[in-house]
Order: structure tokens, then C-alpha cells, then sequence
């Protein structure tokens, strides 16, 4: 245990872009089990600061409890370090903000603003198909739970056309004197309909997927994927996935980094949301 | 048995609470319930070893299966996936435990890395505390021909913590217990 404490330091200390299968080689595979991020709730105590080498906890009343220095030399190993697209001015622009000695940086459990995105598979229409439940932790009671929040299944998608040009498709305004006999054409083609509601309908996703599961036409498999999206740090974005491979640089890691205003969350929630 | 054990050294190192006492988990209470559940995993682990182990009578086996159950809240599952294929599949403890039982290996052994991390304790709306504590097994299958399988697992283990009471001569005594649930079994790629 100890030396894989040891390891683990040594990994902390080395320029993140070091061969850590290098130490693997002397130390044995123990080390990297310990090195890699093993939990979601690891990632979290990491990011802040609040356990030390071998995974143990640290509290308020701990002199390392949320050490800047130590949390600096964690926040370097929470990265993905294959993913490029991570460069290192965006990297050490998040890190000096989170570090920040004036409006230091935590992440927050119980603190909203992060939600999770798992894959599952479903057979629908006799066919597996992949579907998409996105979660959050909801506060009940006693406790927290993690609840739907969204859906997204492709093929509820391609059944609302996102068509916002009505044409010809209108009921007119005085309809009404015909006790709305014109609806016959309404309902005469699928594809149309929903021109027909009013300008705010948004289809409810979660809703459809509970009544076909209910109807039994979406029986569950399994789950496929998980991955978090995090946006409890002012002025940022960042994914959290699982990277299953060797070396220390592996576990539940940050795969995706974007520096984002107000607005821009929008239009990502949107685009995670497949909106 | 170990149940029983369990609760009894919940007992002692939590004697010092009264049924009034304070459902918060104090960062010494913690520990104390992480040794606790640390205990549990760790009979697990042993009660795999010997359930998987050729050597082991089949009589033996099948008692530990129902010692291994012990340990575990109704319902627990195993969810296990592998590196060669995406699908996770889920069965019953016992199913699971039957299974290894049953794999056609000549030998087998079972070893497990020095390696566990115990997470926080959150409250689920019920009141109960529910952790994770990850550990790692190393799998190794061998036939009389020689062929041999070796594969290295990460074994998420959901720990469900519960405030409970008993009476020990007249005086009520809080005590909490601990249960396994859930385990999301994962090969792994640890080299």
C-alpha cells in the first residue's frame, strides 16, 4: 500500500506527458490501480483537494484539506492525456482559474450544474437500439437520488420534423364557423402535424419514451455508456468519462474542455440534449 | 455467522451511541463503518476464492454460496461486462456465484491486488447510506491441456449503511449495519 502511495506521489510530481508505464514496469500493476481514478467520487475529492495519496479522506479540521498545492498537482493527472484537442493553454487556463486565490474552484456533490449521460440499449421494433437517458441528482426527503431529466431516442427525433415553415399547413382562422371540419386534412398525413400546434409545443421526449416502455414496445437491455457533463466551474464546460486502459493516466478522467459564457451554455445544453 | 459477527463489532465500536443519537455521520463514525464494510468485502473476496477454487469440495462450495448470500440485501445483482464485448449482462447473486462455480477449468485461482477505495457515504430519501469500495481480482483459468485464461476484474461493491436498534439487557442500543447490494463487475486493462 505504501508503495503504491509512493508511486502514486512520484506520478503527481512528473510532467504529465511522463511514460508512467515506465514506473509500471518496476512497480507492478498495483500502482496503477492506485494512480488511476477509480470512482467518479474520486474525481470529485481529487478535483478538490480532499484525499491524500492512498485514497483516504480528508476533513475540514485536515492541514491538507483542499491544499492549493496538492490540489494542482491532482488536477494534472484529471485530464485525458491523449485527447488533443485538451491543448495546454486551455488546460492551465482552467487550472489557474479553479486555483484562483481570490474565488478558488470546488465542485459541489449536492451543488446541481452536472448531470449524467448514460447510453443504454433497448429493443424496440424487435431490433436493439441504442437510447440515451440523461440524469441528475434530485433531493428527496432524507436523501438524493438520481432521476430522468431527458430523453433522447433517435427515432422518437426523426419522427418531429424540426420544419418550422407552415406553407400551406394551417388551420384558418375561421375555421371555428365550420366546427372545424377542415382538421380532416390535419390528420390525413403523418408528416405535417405537428405544424399544426402552436408555436411553443416542444415534444416531450421523456414523456414518449414512458408511454411506449409502458405499452411495452421498449424493453430494456442494458446499459451501455455513462459519461457527466459539468458545469459547476464559472466560464467552463468540461466532460467526465471512464477510460479503461493501461497506464495511470486512466479511470474517470476529463475528456472534453471549453471555455463558455452564458450563452453559449445554451447552446451546448441544446446540443448535448440533441435539441 | 458473520452476520452476526458483524453486528456485534458494530456494537462495540458504536456502543457509545443511544437511540437518540445523531443519524449524521461523524468523519470517526465513518471510519469506524468503512472498517466495517471494508470486513464485508474483504469475506466476500474470501468466500470467492474458495467458491472458485477446483479444490473446494462441491458440498463446501455450496455452503459458502449460502454464507456468501449472507452478506448481501435481497435482490443485489452482479453486472458484469467484459473487454471482448460491449454488453454488460446482469444475473442474481447466487446465480453468479453458481456460475464461477461451474466454470470448466481444470484450476483456478483467485487472487486480489492490495488495492480498495471507499467512497463517501451519501443518504438516499429512505434514510439509509449507500458507498461504493472498489477492488480488483485477478482470475487465472487453466486446463489440463494447458490452456490457460487470465483476466483482471474491478469490482464496484454498493455498501448499504442502516441506523438499527437492539436491547441488550433492557437498554436500547443503536448500532449500524451494514449490507452489500449491487455489483458492477468490469474487465479491466490495470498493466
Amino acid at each position: 500500500m505504501l508503495r503504491n502511495a509512493i508511486f502514486f506521489i512520484l506520478i503527481l510530481a512528473m510532467p504529465s506527458h511522463a511514460p508512467a508505464q515506465l514506473f509500471n514496469s518496476l512497480l507492478g500493476d498495483e500502482s496503477v490501480l492506485n494512480a488511476q481514478t477509480k470512482q467518479v467520487n474520486q474525481f470529485f475529492r481529487r478535483f478538490n483537494g480532499e484525499e491524500n495519496a492512498r485514497g483516504e479522506r480528508f476533513y475540514p479540521s485536515d492541514k491538507d484539506y483542499r491544499n492549493p498545492e496538492l490540489r494542482r498537482k491532482y488536477l494534472n493527472v484529471l485530464f485525458d492525456q491523449q485527447n488533443a484537442s485538451m491543448t495546454d493553454p486551455l488546460r492551465e487556463s482552467f487550472v489557474r482559474e479553479v486555483l484562483s486565490q481570490n474565488n478558488p474552484q470546488f465542485l459541489n456533490f449536492h451543488g446541481g450544474q452536472w448531470f449524467a449521460e448514460v447510453t443504454t440499449k433497448f429493443l424496440y421494433q424487435g431490433k436493439e437500439e441504442n437510447l440515451t437517458l440523461f440524469m441528475k441528482l434530485e433531493k428527496e426527503n432524507l436523501g438524493h437520488k438520481w432521476v430522468i431529466s431527458n430523453v433522447y431516442f433517435r427515432h422518437f427525433y426523426q419522427m418531429f420534423s424540426n420544419n418550422q415553415e407552415t406553407g400551406s399547413h394551417f388551420l384558418h382562422p375561421l375555421s371555428h364557423e365550420l366546427d372545424f371540419m377542415n382538421l380532416i386534412r390535419v390528420f390525413k398525413d403523418k408528416e405535417f402535424v405537428e405544424l399544426y400546434t402552436d408555436k411553443d409545443y416542444q415534444p416531450d421526449y421523456l414523456t414518449l419514451f414512458l408511454y411506449e416502455f409502458k405499452k411495452g414496445n421498449l424493453k430494456f437491455i442494458n446499459v451501455r455508456d455513462v459519461k457527466f457533463h459539468f458545469f459547476q466551474v464559472e466560464g467552463w464546460y468540461f466532460e467526465l468519462s471512464e477510460f479503461n486502459r493501461p497506464g495511470s493516466n486512466s479511470g474517470w478522467l476529463i475528456s472534453g474542455l471549453l471555455k463558455i459564457d452564458d450563452s453559449q451554455k445554451d447552446i451546448l445544453m441544446k446540443y448535448i440534449y440533441h435539441e | 455467522m458473520t452476520r452476526i459477527i458483524g453486528i456485534l463489532a458494530a456494537l462495540i465500536i458504536l456502543s457509545a451511541g443511544t437511540l437518540k443519537a445523531q443519524d449524521d455521520i461523524s468523519p470517526s463514525r465513518k471510519q469506524a463503518i468503512d472498517s466495517l464494510a471494508l470486513e464485508k468485502v474483504r469475506d466476500l473476496s474470501k468466500y470467492i476464492s474458495i467458491i472458485g477454487n477446483k479444490d473446494t469440495p462441491w458440498s463446501e462450495a455450496n455452503r459458502v454460496i449460502e454464507r456468501t448470500l449472507e452478506l448481501f440485501a435481497d435482490g443485489a445483482l452482479m453486472g458484469v461486462s467484459s473487454l471482448s464485448r460491449e454488453d454488460v449482462n446482469y444475473y442474481g447473486v447466487r446465480e453468479y456465484l453458481e456460475r464461477l462455480m461451474a466454470l470448466n477449468y481444470d484450476k483456478v485461482n483467485i487472487s486480489w491486488y492490495n488495492i480498495q477505495y471507499i467512497s463517501d457515504l451519501e443518504r438516499q430519501p429512505d434514510g439509509r447510506y449507500v458507498g461504493v469500495i472498489t477492488i480488483y481480482q485477478r482470475f487465472e483459468g487453466t486446463t489440463n491441456e494447458g490452456l490457460r485464461y487470465v483476466d483482471v476484474t474491478k469490482k464496484d461493491v454498493t455498501v448499504y449503511v442502516e441506523r438499527k436498534t437492539t436491547q441488550i439487557s433492557g437498554r436500547i442500543i443503536g448500532f449500524w449495519d451494514v449490507l452489500l447490494g449491487d455489483i458492477r463487475v468490469s474487465e479491466t486493462k490495470p498493466g
